[in-house]
Formats: C-alpha cells, sequence, structure tokens
C-alpha cells in the first residue's frame, strides 16, 4: 500500500495505491495525518489506484472528515471504481463524502 | 484643546488619567454580560462596547462642557450595545441588566415609551448603571438594548442625517414615520412568528411523544421530533448483528426529502414504511453484508435500506434507485452503476418474486 501526498491548486491531494486493509491502516494512519492540517484547503482523496478498502481504511476516511469539516474543508473523494464505491453505498457512508 | 475652557482642560486630563480603569471595567462589564446573557440562553445578533475616544470626549465637552461638573457625570464614557434579534428578547435582556448591575433610574431611558402617537424613528432602551461593589463601582457605564431592525434604522437615521440642524419638510418626516412603522411592524411580526413555531414545535412534540403520528405533517420540525424516538434503531441494530458491526453516529435529515419524494405525508405513514419495509430491508441487507467483514455502518444504514426496497416494491426500479443516490449524495453517472449493481442484488430476494 502506497500513499503520496501533493499540494495542487490550493487542495491537499493524497494519492492512494493499493489495498487499503486492516494491516496497512496504521501507516496509512500515520501519513493522513498531513490531511489534518487543512485550514483554508479542500481535501481530495483521489483512489483511482486504490485496490480495496476495509473497514479500517473507512474509518480513516471518517477520521479525516470529523476532523477537516470543522476546519471548514471539503473531502473529496475521485477515481472511486466500481466496487469501492459498492462499499460506500452498502455500509450507508455514500452520502457523506463528496464524490467526483 | 484649543475650544475648551480651563475646567475642561482639567476634565480631559483626568479623562487620561483615569482611562485604564474604564478600559478595566470595559473588561469586567462585558465578561460578565457576556457570560450571563450566555447561560440564560438569550441569542444576540451582537454586543458593541467602547470606552469613549479622547476626540469624541473633546468633542462632548465642546457642545455641553459647562453641564459636566466631574467626569462621573459624564454617563457614557465606557458604552455598550446589545442588539438582540427580536423584540421580547430587549425586555429579557434588560431584566438581567437590572440583576447584574446597580441601574440609575433618574439617568435611564426607554425611548420606546417616550414615544408621542405620532412621533417614530429610534426606539431603543438605554440604562446607565455601575457595578454593584468594588473600587470601580463608582464609574457609571451605559448600556444600550435594542432589536437588530432598530440598530439599522438608527444607522440609516444617522447616516442619513435626519437629526441634523436643517428642518425637514413634512414629505420627507412623513416618509420616514412610514418606514419606521414597517420596521416597528415587521419587528412585532418576527417575534409573533417566532412565538407561533414554538408553540407549533410543542405541539408536534407533544403529538409525537403520545403516538398519535397520523395527525403530524411530515416536515423538518415534526420529523426531528420523530427521529429523537429512535425510530429506525432496531433495524440498524439487526443489519450491525450481521458483522457485529459499530454504527457511525450521523444525521438522517438529508433523507428527508427522499421521504417526501415518495409522498409521505405524515409520520404516521413513515411509521408504516418502517413497518411495512423492514423485513425486506434487512433481507437486502445481509444479502451485502453477509459476503463482507465490513464491520462500521452509517446510522443511515437502515434508512437507507428502507428506501431502496420501498422504491423496488414499488416498481421505481433502476431510475427510482438512481434517483435515492442522487438525492443524497448529488448526481452522478456513476450512480446508474450502483442503481444496476442494487437491481442485480435484489432480483433474487423473496419481495422481488412476489411482485
Amino acid at each position: 500500500m502506497k500513499t503520496t501526498f501533493k499540494e495542487e491548486n490550493g487542495n491537499f491531494v493524497m494519492y492512494f495505491e493499493g489495498r487499503l486493509d486492516t494491516a496497512a491502516a496504521p501507516n496509512v494512519e500515520q501519513e493522513m495525518k498531513v490531511l489534518y492540517e487543512s485550514e483554508g484547503h479542500d481535501i481530495i482523496l483521489d483512489c483511482t489506484q486504490l485496490d480495496y478498502i476495509s473497514s479500517s481504511g473507512l474509518r480513516l476516511f471518517l477520521s479525516l472528515l470529523k476532523i477537516a469539516k470543522p476546519k471548514g474543508s471539503h473531502v473529496f473523494i475521485t477515481g472511486l471504481n466500481d466496487d469501492l464505491r459498492q462499499v460506500f453505498a452498502m455500509t450507508g457512508f455514500i452520502n457523506l463524502f463528496e464524490f467526483k | 484643546m484649543a475650544h475648551l475652557s480651563p475646567h475642561g482642560e482639567e476634565l480631559v486630563n483626568q479623562f487620561r488619567t483615569f482611562r485604564p480603569q474604564y478600559e478595566e471595567l470595559l473588561h469586567q462589564v462585558d465578561s460578565r454580560l457576556r457570560k450571563v446573557l450566555h447561560e440564560q440562553g438569550v441569542e444576540l445578533n451582537a454586543i458593541e462596547s467602547r470606552v469613549k475616544s479622547e476626540e469624541s470626549f473633546i468633542g462632548k465637552l465642546e457642545r455641553k462642557g459647562e453641564k459636566y461638573q466631574s467626569l462621573e457625570d459624564i454617563t457614557d464614557l465606557v458604552g455598550f450595545r446589545i442588539i438582540t434579534f427580536f423584540t421580547d428578547d430587549v425586555d429579557k435582556v434588560a431584566a438581567i441588566v437590572k440583576n447584574l448591575f446597580v441601574v440609575n433610574w433618574e439617568e435611564s431611558v426607554d425611548k420606546r415609551k417616550l414615544h408621542e402617537l405620532t412621533s417614530f424613528g429610534y426606539n431603543s432602551l438605554h440604562y446607565i448603571c455601575n457595578l454593584k461593589e468594588g473600587p470601580l463601582s463608582r464609574i457609571p457605564f451605559e448600556i444600550q438594548m435594542r432589536t437588530a431592525l432598530q440598530h439599522v434604522w438608527s444607522a440609516i437615521e444617522h447616516d442619513i442625517g435626519y437629526k441634523g440642524a436643517v428642518k425637514l419638510p413634512p414629505e420627507f418626516r412623513r416618509q420616514f414615520s412610514r418606514l419606521a412603522g414597517m420596521l416597528e411592524l415587521a419587528d412585532d411580526e418576527f417575534s409573533r412568528l417566532r412565538i407561533t413555531m414554538a408553540d407549533y414545535r410543542r405541539q408536534i412534540k407533544a403529538l409525537v411523544k403520545n403516538g398519535q403520528l397520523d395527525d403530524v405533517p411530515l416536515s423538518t420540525d415534526s420529523f426531528r421530533s420523530f427521529l429523537e424516538l429512535h425510530p429506525f434503531e432496531r433495524l440498524n441494530q439487526r443489519i450491525a448483528a450481521v458483522n457485529q458491526a459499530e454504527i457511525f453516529p450521523v444525521s438522517l435529515m438529508p433523507f428527508l426529502r427522499i421521504l417526501e419524494s415518495f409522498n409521505i405525508q405524515t409520520l404516521g405513514d413513515v411509521q408504516r414504511f418502517i413497518d411495512d419495509n423492514s423485513e425486506d430491508a434487512y433481507q437486502l441487507a445481509l444479502s451485502h453484508l453477509a459476503v463482507t467483514d465490513l464491520d462500521i455502518l452509517s446510522e443511515t444504514i437502515g434508512l437507507q435500506y428502507l428506501s431502496l426496497v420501498h422504491v423496488l416494491k414499488n416498481g421505481g426500479g433502476r431510475a427510482g434507485l438512481c434517483m435515492i443516490y442522487d438525492t443524497i449524495n448529488g448526481a452522478s453517472e456513476a450512480n446508474m452503476a450502483l442503481a444496476d449493481w442494487m437491481l442485480e442484488q435484489a432480483k433474487t430476494l423473496p419481495f422481488m418474486q412476489k411482485k
């Protein structure tokens, strides 16, 4: 599992690559902390290269949302494949994030 | 200070000396006002406060310096303005101020009552106060209380210069009068509306509490009251038990629009929507979740599956499912793919066979 952080057009962008499962979650959690200081920026989670997300991965996204929203930052998810979108739909989280 | 008498100059020197005490008084009164008003739940448009600037102080002495023997005679060196949204709250704020401080009634003015029947304009309540005790209690301060609309009126009146030296012709006075009347009426109507809405909310809550759901029209307020009964909790817990999942708390209010689109009219209809669809919603959720190890679910989970089942049972098909996703998550082409997947998953379930 690999993540890459970039600041693009004033947005905080994190690229996810591989499988975001229980084993990968602790490292990814550390890497996502750079997104927590998001005042004045929107956050884009680019999942184009993400193959799988487990409950642990969903929890990381939800934690980020909880921290970013009060700071006025929008959290967008882009590039979800159909399988991953179904995970968001079947857990009921599809209306919490903004999909692009 | 070219225009001031020696006495006036002496007052200005004293003003400079005492300025730190005025600042301290401002700070003490400001924090006490904010704390108590917050505790009493009075919603305010603003609290403004200031120590009079030296320039403005000198201006005042130039205009009416002879009137003042000492600084204590000038009651607005430290001033506050509390601006409420509703006219009823001006009286509530006044009662709080009366409790917190010593009010000098001889100096205080209720300009709202000074109105002659034919006069108009600046309605506001001014209290001259002192702290009840302590070294700063000898310094008076002024608290003005008014509504936001009265504040706007006052600002416009000041800007237009209505109270200027030139006497305005009657037609202008009449225009002012009409506008002032309109604002006063608007203030009263806002207050009345607030009281009516509070009554309505209480009635709705009582009906919901007594289970008279068919008498309660579906609305933002009534749905919010209904949610306090946790009507979806049983289904949520049943679905969560599939994977021993935790329920992540979120607002269910975004689904109100979906319920309205189903032509659900009353809370009684919502209850029947739950009763008629819960078993099938559980079966649909089970068919999705049982083959996964997903152990975190949104609090909307039950309501979402109820809505999907309602659409499927009523022949809404792909377009109906897509409408649900479009409503809760914004229109997107990907929602069509989700709708197709959902249709495919549902087609083997018993409630789809019965159709």
